[in-house]
């Protein structure tokens, strides 16, 4: 019983000690550049996109779901917003109707999955290609840049909170990290502290359990595929505020990331369940790897070999500690 | 004639003693059949001697030599066969496949399969069934049932080069699934089996089938072995008070109020796609019993209680008021359900005690999660049910099998059921735990809560029930006032219902 418990904390914590142990490595060979609080801001604001889409992942992960398709979402929001803008709407105009989009797109994702009972994996890889083709089609495939987007837009991923009064001098809090932040804390909230999310978890423990103990599963899922898509929407307007451009593309990165980091957060679970707090410590470390590796000048081809490949052995020694547990 | 005798045979779960010091003596040419009630160890016996399960204790002898039995693959050496229930056939292989499955596929030049070869080794099995109508080249999964049933046979009957004849078949209740003409092929083929030579083990709850094809029969109650006979010497209510063997214990609390005035449940000549000919009403705080055979519809008709399910014809009210239309408006409207299995059906197993009891009834908290008054609450659920554990966070999949049933217990009268709808409710349980459970099903029923309580365990059907009705083939046979009635009468009336 002892060791058991040993093994599990240190399958547990095992994640974050690699954390840890990433992060001092940097700091170790890069003491100038890498441990400052203007490069810890930097990497805030480079994750911030990857982050709202993760976190809000985690919700469907909650119920052994995935979501394939937030990648297109996102870049079908920016699109949406960025015609509307070229359009000669209003910024508020666009960026409602981009998140509308989000919300329809995750809801139908969420029929789909919940009510017609097709595989998460098949119905989102599916809607995965139709939110693409949307965004080439409204696009006409062209990236909308310049003038077309609103300088208020653009400024969003540009404007910080000045930090002067902690002692940062001339640093600041990039709002995109503000807004990560405030997602966090929204979906921690959802899932952990609401009826709602403890209703996730049951459909995810056990999903005929659920159902049978008078859990409305198929409502739930719907909502919560809606959650997603609603996040990814906002990933995909952070994207194109940075950027100050949409293009039908910017945004198919960030569904493999978003599930990688989700993954890295599960090993940390007691029963290997994920946690939207554990997916930031997931999202931290995909971050720093690449912030580190960038600034070391790791080819980037070497990068993603080193990222998949830390990707895959923590999973695997969750899988394997938990099976001997 | 050659005989093998499994000796000692013992095998534990966790606490739960399945099987205690069972032997076995099977003689080739012969069918012997093994009956026992659900859970008397019948199974547990089959995969022991399969090779699945290690056994704690079991010796095999083939005429007084030992015979080697760890796994699966010494039991397919020692020339054991099995034909389970399930028919595992693949359905997107063809026939002649799905007989070779599992064996060599003979070779051309050492690396091409050689489908000719393959077909006719599979026809010639076949053929031998007398089942020369299948065609070998068809995808098994057009087959109809009961030619699934003979490739799986064929596939059994298969022999590799230098590996023993097969020389004892296992049937594990093969004819569930079967017409009764698909019936009467596969006894000519056990009887053919029986002719070369082949020991046949015949495990079925077929009182018909078993005096009409079997040689000899031993019956199993509880794990231990209670009869071993010639059919010839013995009979129907003979082997029925074998089976049943125990008395009703008293130890099952009886009723001490009267049963109410109220209607719980009314049901009017009633069809779903499930179920049909159901007729019956249910008073408050009356507990009526459902038997019958394994899958005779049991779980489908408190299934349509719960909401899942729709009413085709006739009238269903519960609680005065139209039927739920899904399981969320059934616990809404004081309905409770404590399913058949609890592992895969009950229990969110990796999360505590506290979240698996309170789930149907979270919005009693309305829109944020307060965990101290669910700790407290729990605490006195987990009083109430008499649960062992080492606090409201920790897993259920760490307790026992009978504390887990109480965790579904504490869920299903955390707020004072009107109507409880349990399923097995104490499988797997043991014997203190079980008491417990009894005790709280009768406490619930003194207070007006209507129970409908679907078991095949005799005892407690009997121990507990006002009245029973009897499923048979998803319909409903009979409504028995539950007085003077003893297990053997029930047991005959069940299996009555499968002769008339």
């Amino acid at each position: 019983m002892k060791s058991r418990t040993l093994s599990t904390a240190l399958r547990q914590w095992g994640t974050f000690l690699g954390f840890l142990a990433i992060t001092l490595f940097f700091a170790w060979r890069l003491p100038e550049t890498f441990p400052t609080a203007q490069n810890f801001l930097n990497i805030s604001q480079q994750i911030s996109m990857l982050a709202v889409a993760a976190f809000t992942m985690t919700i469907v992960m909650v119920m052994n779901d995935f979501d394939l398709s937030i990648g297109s979402t996102a870049s079908l929001a920016g699109i949406v917003a960025a015609v509307l803008f070229a359009a000669g709407q209003p910024v508020w105009v666009g960026v409602c109707a981009a998140l509308a989009v989000g919300l329809l797109g995750g809801v139908f994702n969420g029929f789909l999955v919940a009510y017609i009972g097709i595989l998460p994996f098949i119905a989102t890889l599916g809607t995965l290609t139709m939110f693409s083709g949307a965004a080439f089609m409204i696009s006409d495939g062209k990236t909308i840049f310049g003038r077309d987007i609103p300088a208020e837009f653009a400024g969003f991923a540009r404007f910080g909170i000045p930090l002067d009064a902690i002692g940062l001098e001339g640093a600041k809090l990039p709002l995109m990290t503000l807004a990560a932040v405030i997602v966090l804390v929204v979906v921690w909230l959802l899932l952990e502290q609401t009826t709602f999310g403890r209703r996730l978890y049951a459909i995810g423990g056990n999903r005929v359990a659920a159902e049978l103990a008078g859990i409305n599963t198929r409502r739930l899922r719907l909502m919560a595929f809606g959650l997603t898509g609603l996040g990814a929407a906002v990933a995909g307007l952070m994207y194109a505020s940075r950027v100050a451009s949409a293009n039908p593309t910017q945004g198919a990165g960030l569904m493999l990331d978003a599930i990688a980091a989700v993954f890295l957060g599960m090993t940390m679970g007691r029963e290997g369940e994920p946690r939207v707090l554990a997916t930031l410590v997931g999202v931290l470390i995909l971050g720093i790897l690449d912030n580190g590796l960038t600034q070391m000048n790791v080819d980037s081809y070497v990068r993603e070999i080193l990222i998949g490949a830390i990707v895959v052995s923590a999973v695997a020694i969750s899988a394997f500690s938990q099976r001997r547990t | 004639m050659q005989t093998l005798c499994f000796q000692g045979l013992t095998k534990a779960y966790g606490g739960v003693q399945a099987l205690s010091d069972v032997t076995l003596s099977l003689s080739s040419g012969r069918v012997h059949a093994l009956m026992g009630e659900n859970g008397a160890g019948k199974s547990t016996l089959i995969k022991l001697i399969a090779g699945v399960v290690a056994a704690d204790r079991m010796t095999v002898l083939r005429d007084g030599v030992g015979v080697p039995l760890r796994n699966a693959a010494e039991a397919t050496r020692a020339g054991f066969r099995f034909i389970h229930q399930e028919l595992n056939i693949v359905p997107q292989l063809s026939v002649a496949e799905n007989v070779l499955l599992g064996h060599p596929a003979p070779r051309r030049f050492g690396a091409f399969i050689d489908w000719r070869s393959l077909e006719d080794r599979a026809a010639s099995a076949l053929s031998f069934l007398g089942a020369d109508h299948i065609d070998v080249r068809q995808q098994a999964g057009s087959l109809a049932t009961g030619d699934r049933m003979l490739t799986r046979i064929a596939s059994a009957l298969v022999a590799d080069a230098g590996s023993p004849e097969p020389c004892l078949y296992v049937f594990d209740e093969p004819t569930a699934a079967l017409t009764a003409s698909e019936s009467t092929k596969l006894f000519d083929v056990i009887a053919r089996l029986k002719e070369r030579g082949a020991g046949v083990l015949y495990v079925s709850h077929r009182m018909n089938e078993v005096l009409q094809i079997c040689d000899d029969v031993t019956v199993l109650r509880d794990g231990r072995h209670v009869l071993t006979t010639e059919i010839a010497k013995t009979n129907r209510e003979k082997i029925i008070a074998a089976m049943t063997g125990k008395q009703l214990s008293d130890a099952i609390p009886g009723r001490t109020t009267a049963v109410g005035k109220g209607v719980a449940c009314r049901i009017r000549a009633l069809a779903t796609r499930d179920l049909t000919g159901l007729d019956l009403s249910l008073a408050e705080g009356e507990i009526l019993g459902v038997a019958g055979l394994d899958e005779a519809g049991q779980t489908a008709f408190l299934r349509l209680i719960l909401g899942q399910g729709r009413v085709q014809q006739g009238v269903l009210e519960v609680l005065g008021g139209p039927a739920p239309k899904s399981p969320e408006q059934a616990w809404a409207q004081g309905i409770a359900y404590v399913p058949r299995e609890r592992r895969s059906q009950g229990l969110m197993l990796g999360m505590g005690v506290r979240p698996n009891a309170l789930f149907p009834h979270l919005g009693d908290y309305g829109l944020l999660a307060r965990k101290g008054a669910e700790v407290a609450r729990t605490q006195t659920l987990a009083h109430q049910v008499r649960l062992r554990f080492q606090g409201t966070e920790q897993p259920v999949g760490q307790l026992s099998g009978g504390n887990q049933q109480k965790v579904l217990f504490a869920r299903a009268i955390a707020k004072n059921p009107k109507l409880l709808l349990l399923e097995e409710p104490t499988r797997g349980v043991d014997v203190g735990a079980r008491a417990e459970i009894h005790g709280l099903i009768r406490t619930l029923s003194n207070s007006g809560t209507a129970v409908i309580l679907a078991s095949s365990d005799l005892v407690e059907l009997l121990g507990l029930s006002d009245r029973i009705i009897i499923l048979q083939g998803r319909r409903q046979v009979a409504v028995l006032d539950r007085q003077a009635m003893t297990p053997a009468d029930l047991l005959s009336r069940i299996y009555a219902a499968e002769v008339a």
